[in-house]
């Protein structure tokens, strides 16, 4: 159809009006200006940020733990060491073909057996995963399991492997799972331990190393399983002094030493840490920070799957510093091995505590707690098993600092001591005792139903002699009995310390007992809400009633009376520039001859007194035993105590020894912990004669 | 000019097809591709060895009756002494079988020994591989240790008919356990060979030496196989630690660099030891057995 002019009315114009041309012309070039702008803006304004973001998404930083420093003893014995770990590991990377091949057979055999269901993906996923590495595994152990004799015939000629539990010989499904959600880059842990596969299963060093050979000289170098060496605590003595080692465990939390420059690169990137290790107990918790070091760190590019992929950088961990100890394993060994045959009717070895300290610098020779555990078992992955057998038997209390006991008759130092400083009784002072005393109406006892008629200050101590103290005692009051038990500081903390650059920890032990009690009228007021009565002064007189302290409170507590001071400062660092000062210290308070009959007093203790079945024929050593009761299940036990120091005229270490009785009361101070004593005075003469040759 | 283009076109289009083929076809088809090859280049190398031991023949032809003569006197005189040697070593041997049946000590892995002449040594993996002319036929199996002497050479990685490709002590494929002279003998290192190229000097690595560790002064520390791993017997002499063992980064082991046996350079004979019963390994790798773990409990 056309018009008059024959022109088509529906065709377009070929005339296009210019504001409409130029409204197209402005749109493009806003847009391009608008892109031009943005893409600018992007390039040059934005460059760092894109850049930093493009590398945030690509890379991540993979922290690697660094090794523990060493702990040695005074003489540079090595206590807890470093030994390799060689751990079997799988490159789940690798290992992504294998897994998409079980994972496709799974699925169909899924949708074969049930057509009409949804199959779980995330299941099968997993399932195949596990398969896969679960036949890893079991080729690893046919290969370390077997000798080349079994491979052929079926009969082993060497056994190398503990036998361990089918199940574990396998991945458990839940460390797969938590390794692919928190550490899917690394590489995957199938014998974290090839030498001494899990803890509690004997393994001989050289049993551990033929397992290691035969995987590195039989199994395919290319592959996806690799052979990993790091390091991992040792404990070489095993239970030894393993109260003030101490233990490791697991750890996320690793300590680096970044620059601010590296901080700032790395500040946007993912990082993902090894699991390293970190003081749990003992020295290895209080010295934690100086022991770990520092991390070191890779820098990987990683895949869209977020595994690693190259290895961009690489900063070494760096190792933490050593940490010398005053023990003296010699010492110490001996005093664990006396302590170990206390045994009870079922040959259990009963609970027990014994230290050795130098009278002069307060330095801890030997501190020994039993029931004990082995730190090895535990440098590793710790088993449930393990862990509450220790648990049942009380080993992770260490009694020497921890432990809260009455300190029995050894604590008749301090009431004779206090009655002379008081003025209410002299050295050559005799006193009649019976077989009681009466107090308050009630007859307290003494421990031999004869009685020990006329004592003297040396005879009381030598024979240990109830109703002299009771007397004393009662004489020279509680406040003066509590006045001078803090004196000598039977309540004050020890094994404090300043907190240091390095090192955080106040104290050099954990938790050292810190609600030891020294009695007063005050303190019963408070407790029981009742007022303090002669009995309680009698009662506290022989060590007994609401005194609690430790071990090595008595050990300090007989070493100060060694020096003639009141205080001595406990340390089980070694410091070869100790000057022998102790914190709080001042004279006894003595005269020459109160002093001399409290030293001779528990000379004739062993020379013919409580502890004369422990005497050392040419060594005169000074001592006080204690028997203290205390309600163990409900019934009468004795608690067996010794304190003293060797030699009786020049002291050089002074010791206390500790053991919790049998409810049959048959725990007696000289005769149960004396041989401990003994023996670890032996062992220090010998140390001691070795270095003076 | 039509013509070379479409040549050029048609090779390209080849190429393109013969590749596509390759990769599509089925990894036994492949498998048996490359064995075929390897069987069908083995008369040329062979040959080439043959060639080699007839250029020496005709090369000792050419000297003068005074020098083989003297060469003779000499051989007579080694025979002598090794006939003495051999003697001892049978009133050992007697002795430690007894003592070993009255301790009820369990046997040592049995060897049969094979003796092989290396077919060829390519220069671009000199220190990495050579191929000799031992193989299936002859009971050779993959893993087996080679040995020249008391001195480990490498291990048998891949097997053909008539010869087998040894991994040399050099090689990255190879690694293996061992002891330090000097040291401890419940302490194992990790030795490793380390790629390197053809000209320059001959690497592998010993690493995981203690820190404690100290070679024997004035001496060279020998670096001897354990024997624990079921694949190579004890006291065979991998090579000597060079001096200069250093700290890791880390701080808690060393590491050192490994000099193989000299012979290693211009090594023409070999024996390589073949276990009686095969490794767990060594059945591993057998392909029938592959992926069927469940066989191996």
């Amino acid at each position: 159809m056309k018009d008059v002019d024959g022109q088509n009315p529906s065709a377009p114009s070929d005339r296009i009006s210019p504001w409409r041309l130029n409204a197209i012309f402005f749109f493009f070039c806003a847009g391009f200006v608008y892109v031009a702008v943005g893409l600018s803006y992007r390039q040059l304004v934005q460059n760092v940020e894109l850049i930093k973001d493009s590398v945030a998404q690509s890379q991540r930083v993979v922290i690697l733990p660094p090794s523990r420093g060493k702990i040695f003893d005074r003489n540079g014995y090595v206590l807890v060491d470093n030994r390799v770990r060689w751990s079997v590991k799988a490159d789940l990377l690798a290992l992504q073909p294998e897994f998409r091949k079980e994972y496709l057979s799974l699925l169909k055999k899924e949708k074969d057996r049930f057509p009409d269901r949804r199959p779980d993906y995330d299941q099968l996923q997993q399932t195949a995963r596990l398969n896969v590495l679960n036949a890893w595994l079991t080729k690893i152990w046919f290969v370390i399991d077997s000798t080349n004799q079994k491979a052929a015939k079926g009969t082993p000629k060497v056994k190398s492997t503990p036998d361990l539990h089918p199940e574990e010989r396998m991945v458990h499904p839940d460390a797969l799972r938590k390794h692919l959600s928190e550490r899917r880059a690394l590489l995957f842990p199938l014998i974290l331990d090839l030498a001494f596969p899990n803890s509690g299963h004997t393994v001989t060093p050289e049993e551990g190393n033929r397992s290691v050979a035969r995987f590195i000289e039989q199994f395919p170098v290319q592959g996806p399983i690799t052979l990993e060496a790091d390091m991992v605590r040792s404990y070489p003595n095993g239970k030894l002094a393993s109260h003030v080692l101490g233990y490791v465990r697991d750890t996320d939390i690793l300590k680096s030493k970044l620059d601010d420059a590296v901080v700032d690169e790395f500040f946007k990137l993912q990082k993902i840490g090894h699991v390293g290790k970190k003081g749990a107990d003992g020295i290895e918790a209080t010295y934690n920070e100086v022991l770990s070091g520092y991390s070191g760190w890779e820098l990987w590019t990683k895949t869209s799957s977020g595994y690693n992929k190259d290895l961009l950088r690489f900063e070494p961990p760096k190792q933490g510093a050593d940490v010398a100890l005053s023990l003296d394993t010699k010492i110490q060994k001996s005093a664990e091995e006396a302590l170990a045959k206390i045994v009870d009717s079922q040959g259990k070895p009963l609970p027990a505590a014994a230290v050795m300290l130098d009278v002069n610098t307060g330095e801890i020779l030997a501190l020994a707690s039993q029931p004990s555990f082995d730190p090895n078992e535990m440098a590793d992955r710790v088993t449930q098993a393990y862990f509450d057998q220790v648990n049942a038997e009380g080993g992770w209390l260490n009694r020497a600092t921890q432990g809260l006991y009455a300190p029995g008759s050894t604590f008749k130092l301090i009431t004779a001591t206090a009655g002379m400083r008081a003025g209410k009784i002299d050295w050559d002072d005799i006193l009649d005792c019976g077989p009681s005393y009466m107090v308050g109406g009630r007859a307290f006892p003494e421990h031999d139903p004869v009685g020990y008629g006329q004592v003297d200050l040396e005879k009381m101590l030598a024979v240990s002699c109830n109703v002299w103290n009771y007397q004393v005692g009662l004489r020279t009051g509680p406040e003066n009995l509590a006045k001078e038990a803090r004196r000598f500081g039977l309540d004050a903390p020890l094994l404090q310390k300043p907190v240091e650059h390095d090192n955080n920890s106040k104290t050099e032990l954990p938790n050292p007992a810190t609600r030891m009690v020294v009695p007063d009228r005050a303190y019963k007021q408070r407790i029981a809400g009742e007022p303090w009565t002669d009995g309680d002064t009698a009662n506290t007189s022989i060590g007994q009633g609401y005194l609690l302290t430790t071990p090595l409170h008595m050990a300090c507590l007989i070493a100060s009376i060694a020096r003639g001071e009141t205080r001595t400062t406990p340390s089980i660092i070694h410091d070869p520039g100790r000057d022998g000062r102790h914190l709080g210290a001042e004279a006894i308070g003595l005269n020459t001859q109160q002093l001399n009959a409290l030293r001779e007093g528990m000379l004739r203790c062993v020379e013919e007194g409580t502890a004369k079945s422990v005497r050392i024929p040419g060594l005169p050593y000074a001592a006080k035993t204690g028997t203290s009761e205390y309600f163990k299940k409900g019934e009468k036990a004795h608690l067996a105590w010794i304190i003293g120091y060797a030699p009786a005229d020049n002291p050089v270490v002074a010791f206390c020894v500790l053991v919790e009785g049998q409810l049959d009361t048959s725990t007696w101070g000289g005769k149960t912990a004396g041989p401990v004593a003994r023996d670890m005075i032996l062992a220090w003469q010998t140390a001691a004669d070795k270095k003076d040759k | 000019m039509d013509n070379n283009r479409q040549g050029a076109k048609a090779s390209y289009v080849a190429l393109v097809f013969f590749t596509g083929l390759w990769l599509i076809l089925p990894s036994a088809v492949r498998r048996f591709n490359r064995e075929a090859f390897a069987e069908f280049q083995a008369p040329a190398l062979h040959l080439v060895g043959k060639g080699r031991d007839l250029a020496r023949y005709w090369e000792l032809q050419s000297r003068s009756p005074e020098e083989l003569v003297a060469a003779a006197r000499d051989l007579a005189r080694i025979n002598a002494a090794l006939e003495l040697k051999i003697h001892s070593l049978d009133d050992a041997r007697k002795e430690n079988t007894r003592l070993r049946e009255m301790l009820r000590y369990p046997q040592s892995t049995e060897f049969v020994t094979v003796v092989a002449r290396v077919s060829v040594r390519e220069t671009s993996s000199w220190w990495q591989r050579i191929i000799i002319r031992k193989g299936r036929s002859d009971g050779v199996r993959p893993g087996c240790p080679v040995v020249f002497g008391d001195r480990v050479i490498g291990r048998v990685s891949v097997v053909h008919l008539t010869t087998s490709e040894v991994d040399l002590v050099t090689s990255p494929g190879f690694r293996c356990t061992a002891f330090l002279e000097g040291d401890d003998q419940s302490r194992i290192v990790h030795v490793s060979g380390r790629a390197g190229l053809a000209l320059s000097a001959p690497r592998a690595m010993v690493s995981i030496i203690p820190l404690d560790y100290n070679p024997p002064a004035g001496q060279i520390a020998k670096v001897m196989t354990t024997g624990l791993g079921g694949v190579f017997p004890s006291g065979l002499t991998l090579g000597t630690l060079e001096a200069g063992v250093q700290t890791t980064s880390e701080k808690h082991m060393q590491t050192g660099a490994l000099t193989p046996a000299k012979e290693l350079s211009f090594i023409q004979e070999v024996s390589v030891l073949i276990p009686k019963y095969p490794t767990a390994g060594e059945i591993l790798l057998t392909p029938a057995d592959a992926g069927k773990p469940e066989e191996f409990r």
